[in-house]
């Protein structure tokens, strides 16, 4: 009876209190079930996403001791395959074609045969960029290199037969030319080899006519692939759908009896899907459990503020003989409803927040997992309360006499960790690991292609999670310190505002110092908190952005039709579309290195850092500017890809020797060149094979300032509509690319994460936190004071030195709380970036600072800091007659 | 009804026949409607300087809203209050002090601090106002504990504080809402004791509310309140 009749008694008495603390709970709960949902939505759509992208599922591919048509025959028959085609691969020695009055010849290649309805199946495949879908087609690089357009007749060279000529229908492109060619059956891990240079593509029929012949006499130099599509109904964990994908590829493997080997592409993207859903994983520890445990401390801290009035309390209470467990039993029935309204609000809030960040209510795809989430988040929100309320209560209902109870400064010994240093060791602890786990090789996330078991590195969450503890400790123990040892100053500070009150205001703010620093330590995390995931997330936007850009190359990209002779002087033409800033014409050749063909970069070094939006990561031993400056100081200079540095041992200032392709006679040519520096990134080229050099020098060494590449910038403006603008005014040949279209089908490790959701309810919980870490918890502690600030209204105290003491204390919580917060916040951001390295592709060369977004969360902080000291003040200004006789 | 003090009140020459407060009709109503409740009916007083006046009557009488309305600290819903004497300054801090019956000191502030507080609140500069607290603790021997923060204090020491920085201001009214409500019988006596030999050495018109008979009848002047409604020559006297 004794406890409804207290819980009513909360209820109708303390109704504010209970409101307060169960918000905290509340925060908590919505948080923790917010994150579950995107961590269970990201997961669900993850598989979905990733698996849509797939050009080809599996490509069964014929052994010597196969046919095939009985391979065919079989992959049809297999349970949950959809569609197979037969695709034949015909290697031929060369080809070679005549145009402008010369002859070009390649090396050896692969013809395949495709049946009719091969595109319509597996549309990704190929993509046509000038000419009919059907026919001859032939690879960019191929009609490149043998300068053959629609219409050209091509020569194919057969081992041991003679040549056959086939007339070209179309120019295309091979989006997926690495999985096209890769080698069937290799063993997981193996280093993927180029795809082919020369390629040409060709109805099934076409196809027997050339290379039946062939399969006689040479059967080694033809193959049958079976690309097929399997049902896709998967679960939705991308690790499960990735084991349940190898099962079944392996169990083909087996039924086949060694006719055939399967290419499993489905299981390589979800390989690297579900490395992905563990990054999300990942980011609901970094990112997510902070807040919660922000939320968490908050509550306690709400509850702490009325922590003196609940000993008073038990100590009435005590006095009229109540043991100690109706005493923690009274705590348990708060905690129980504090932590049953805190659920209920935060469950509804949670789903409100899912639905508009991610497109779900629900916590999960499942019953289950709806049903889990919601209770592992109300029980969070019960332990948080049990933390808050119970666990301090049954410390003072065991340990703190009737006396002690009632006394407000404690003049008792500094609290034990401090004596002990807890907080700079485990600042240096978190340091040490952070350390360890950061050095060369770390790898956050493991997960090893063709083993379903995947791992992360939970030990790199250490380092930061203890540096933060630590870090707020030492807040903590800054703030105390100061206001200890400070009081000369304190005073000086506080004159201003308190006149002759100063030095009183200094000794009552001194000897709260305790209560003033737990505040200040709030505030300082918080501050952490916010700044270091709205660093994470505005680096990780930027880092996308530069991933779109180094995959597109500017705002909008123009790029020629191979062999089209278009000089810099349609930059002229573009410069004059609306909205665009600047035009930068970049020369995009073919050069043999050796034997091996790359791409080639002509560059104006002075003009193409800003147009191209270098990145200091694109390059290796200087800033992108540094490299440009370095390239443009000889003509024949030239910046080579780090492999190739690695491949032909190459040391600064050597001699290379390049053959270009002479414009008038169509011959390649030796050209030379002297290396200066090595390039990681460069926009539009492949990572690991490209050259830069001087625009100029390439034109004048091939006779030909032929510009592959047009590199738009929109100076702000949106890229799409001028990229429709363009292809309009530019017609087919042209194929012009939006930086808006690229960020979408970007391939970059964190794509089936939806981090735009994440970061907006990181960052809005971030706002929650900051307003309720300044203005709540400093409103409660003057609230729980109120009958103090009554006695000095009692006294005579005017508003203005009622102020004196409300606003000295909040501005000293606010600002040494702010300073200390973005120091943290810095710390952290940096250490949250180097961590999760692997999220960022490429690694960012700076933090991006939100500054907008930090100024508002600073603007929130400051204006619940002012509303609360004013509605303070106010309150202490009216005549609070109960309060005085309360004891 | 006009109320006439005694004849044997001890008053100070210098304020004899000057009233520092006057009230006619004074009431005090908390609440609206049919849960209004009525905690003083048309209450009529005056108090001269020196006088010394107990206010008895049991708890709940209504002592206390008479007292924090003398005090200025709450406004009368009827009638008129007034303190001719004490002209157009402010009455806290200055020449009204009030005692509370709970403990009543700051927790963050020392003993010293305490005292000050309502002279700086007065705009006294920092070392003056610490000279005269250092004075009214001596004046009561509490200097030896002016360090002292009021957790480390026995209540009668915390009340006696109080009363100290009561008086620290030299006032002319000094109203004590049953300052020994929380305190043993030796206790007590030592606080009204101090109450009434400041108040004599100043003379300072002092107003005590109590329901200790023992007390009440150490004072010259005895108002009963009972129900709300203030008796200064009737059965109380």
């Amino acid at each position: 009876m004794i406890t409804l009749g207290w819980i009513r008694g909360q209820i109708r008495r303390r109704a504010g209190r209970v409101a307060a603390t169960a918000t905290g709970v509340a925060v908590a709960v919505a948080l923790l079930a917010s994150l579950g949902a995107f961590l269970a939505h990201s997961k669900s759509t993850m598989t979905q996403r990733s698996v849509a992208n797939v050009p080809v599922d599996w490509q069964v591919e014929t052994t010597p001791t196969g046919t095939g048509s009985q391979l065919l025959h079989d992959v049809r028959a297999y349970p949950g395959v959809q569609t197979a085609l037969p695709v034949e691969f015909g290697q031929v020695t060369s080809l070679s074609a005549t145009t402008g009055g010369t002859q070009q010849t390649t090396g050896s290649g692969f013809v395949l045969g495709i049946p009719d309805n091969y595109r319509t199946t597996f549309p990704a495949v190929i993509r046509t960029l000038i000419g009919p879908q059907h026919g001859v087609l032939v690879a960019q690089q191929t009609a490149a290199n043998l300068h053959v357009a629609p219409g050209d007749t091509i020569t194919i060279g057969r081992a041991g037969l003679t040549a056959v000529k086939i007339k070209a229908a179309s120019v295309v492109d091979l989006p997926s030319a690495d999985a096209l060619f890769q080698t069937v059956g290799a063993p997981p891990g193996t280093t993927a080899q180029a795809p082919p240079d020369t390629v040409l593509l060709v109805p099934a029929a076409e196809w027997h006519r050339i290379f039946d012949p062939l399969a006689k006499v040479r059967p080694d130099l033809v193959k049958t692939q079976i690309h097929t599509r399997i049902d896709h109904t998967l679960p939705t964990d991308p690790s499960a759908a990735y084991s349940q994908v190898l099962g079944r590829a392996n169990n083909l493997d087996a039924a086949l009896a060694g006719t055939g080997k399967v290419g499993n592409n489905l299981a390589a993207t979800l390989a690297s899907a579900r490395a992905d859903a563990l990054y999300a994983q990942v980011l609901f520890l970094f990112l997510g459990l902070p807040g919660t445990v922000l939320a968490g401390l908050l509550t306690a801290t709400v509850a702490a503020a009325g922590r003196d009035r609940r000993r008073r309390e038990q100590a009435l209470l005590r006095t009229r003989g109540a043991t100690t467990t109706q005493l923690v039993r009274l705590a348990l029935a708060e905690t129980v409803l504090v932590g049953a309204i805190g659920a209920v609000i935060g469950l509804g809030a949670a789903s409100i927040i899912g639905s508009s960040a991610f497109g779900s209510a629900s916590f999960g795809t499942s019953t289950a997992s709806a049903i889990g989430w919601a209770a592992a988040a109300a029980l969070g929100g019960f332990v948080v309360a049990a933390a808050a309320i119970a666990g301090p209560a049954w410390i003072d209902a065991r340990g703190v006499t009737v006396s002690a109870a009632r006394r407000h400064v404690d003049r008792s010994r500094a609290p034990r960790w401090t004596r002990y240093g807890l907080d700079l060791w485990l600042f240096g602890l978190g340091a040490l690991i952070f350390w360890l786990t950061s050095r060369g090789g770390y790898k956050l996330v493991l997960a090893p292609e063709g083993v379903p078991a995947i791992s992360v590195n939970y030990w790199a969450f250490a380092g930061p999670a203890l540096m933060w503890i630590g870090g707020g400790l030492l807040a903590w123990r800054i703030a105390e310190l100061a206001l200890h040892h400070g009081r000369s100053a304190l005073r000086a500070v506080t004159r201003p505002l308190a006149g002759p009150l100063s030095d009183t205001v200094a000794a009552s703010m001194q000897r709260q110092r305790r209560l003033l620093a737990r505040g200040v330590a709030l505030v300082a995390l918080t501050a952490t908190f916010a700044a270091s995931t709205a660093i994470f997330n505005s680096t990780y936007r930027q880092q996308a952005l530069v991933d779109a850009v180094l995959t597109n190359g500017a705002d909008v990209t123009v790029a020629q039709a191979p062999g089209a002779a278009t000089g810099p002087e349609l930059a002229q033409t573009l410069a004059a579309v609306h909205g665009v800033a600047h035009v930068e014409p970049v020369q995009h050749r073919y050069a043999y290195v050796g034997s091996d063909l790359q791409d080639l970069f002509g560059l104006n070094p002075t003009t193409v850092v800003g147009a191209a939006k270098l990145q200091n990561a694109y390059f290796q031993g200087g800033t992108a500017k540094q490299l440009m400056q370095t390239l443009a100081q000889h003509p024949d200079n030239l910046i080579v890809s780090a492999e190739t540095v690695k491949d032909y041992q190459l040391h600064p200032g050597d001699q290379v020797i390049l053959r270009l392709q002479d414009a008038t006679t169509k011959r390649y040519v030796p050209v030379k060149f002297h290396y200066v520096g090595v390039g990681k990134e460069f926009p539009t080229a492949p990572r690991d094979s490209f050259l830069l050099a001087n625009r100029d020098y390439i034109a004048a060494q091939t006779h030909s300032n032929a510009v592959g590449i047009f590199l738009i910038n929109t100076g702000g403006h949106s890229p799409a509509p001028i990229a429709d603008t363009l292809r309009r005014q530019l017609g087919a040949g042209v194929t012009v690319t939006d930086l808006t279209h690229t960020r979408h089908i970007i391939a970059s490790s964190l794509t089936a994460v939806d981090l735009a959701g994440l970061t907006r309810v990181e960052l809005g919980f971030a706002l929650a936190l900051a307003a309720a870490a300044t203005g709540l918890v400093l409103w409660l502690g003057f609230a729980e004071r109120r009958r103090t600030f009554a006695i000095v209204h009692a006294l005579g105290a005017r508003p203005r030195q009622l102020g004196a003491f409300v606003w000295s204390e909040a501005s000293y919580v606010l600002v040494v709380g702010l300073v200390l917060g973005v120091i943290g916040g810095g710390l952290l951001s940096q250490a949250l970036v180097k961590i999760l390295t692997g999220v960022f592709d490429p690694p960012p060369d700076a933090l991006a600072v939100p500054w907008a977004y930090l100024l508002i969360a600073t603007g929130v902080g400051v204006v619940a800091v002012v509303v609360a000291a004013s509605l303070a003040v106010r309150e202490a200004d009216k005549p609070q007659l109960s309060v005085l006789r309360d004891v | 009804m006009k109320t006439h003090l005694d004849s044997s009140t001890p008053v100070s020459r210098e304020f004899t026949n000057v009233p520092l407060v006057r009230c006619a009709g004074l009431a005090r109503t908390f609440g609206r409607g049919s849960s209004a409740v009525v905690a003083l009916h048309h209450a009529t007083c005056e108090i001269e300087a020196g006088q010394l006046v107990a206010l008895v009557g049991p708890s709940g009488s209504g002592k206390s809203t008479l007292l924090h309305l003398l005090a200025g600290l709450d406004s009368p819903t009827a009638g008129t209050l007034e303190w001719p004497a004490l002209a157009d300054a402010p009455l806290r801090p200055g020449p009204v002090a009030v005692v509370f019956q709970a403990p009543s000191l700051l927790a963050p502030l020392d003993v010293l601090e305490n005292v000050a507080l309502p002279l700086l609140l007065a705009g006294a500069e920092r070392a003056p106002a610490n000279e005269a607290a250092l004075a009214a603790l001596r004046a009561l021997g509490l200097d030896t504990i002016a360090t002292k923060l009021p957790d480390e204090l026995s209540g009668g020491q915390a009340q006696r504080v109080a009363i100290a920085r009561a008086l620290a201001g030299s006032p002319r009214l000094i109203l004590a809402d049953e300052p020994t409500g929380q305190l043993d019988h030796d206790t007590a006596a030592a606080v009204v004791d101090a109450l009434i030999a400041a108040a004599e050495r100043s003379g300072a018109a002092l107003v005590i509310a109590t329901h200790d008979h023992d007390i009440a009848t150490r004072f010259t002047t005895r108002w009963r309140v009972a129900d709300g409604r203030l008796y200064t020559n009737g059965p109380g006297r």
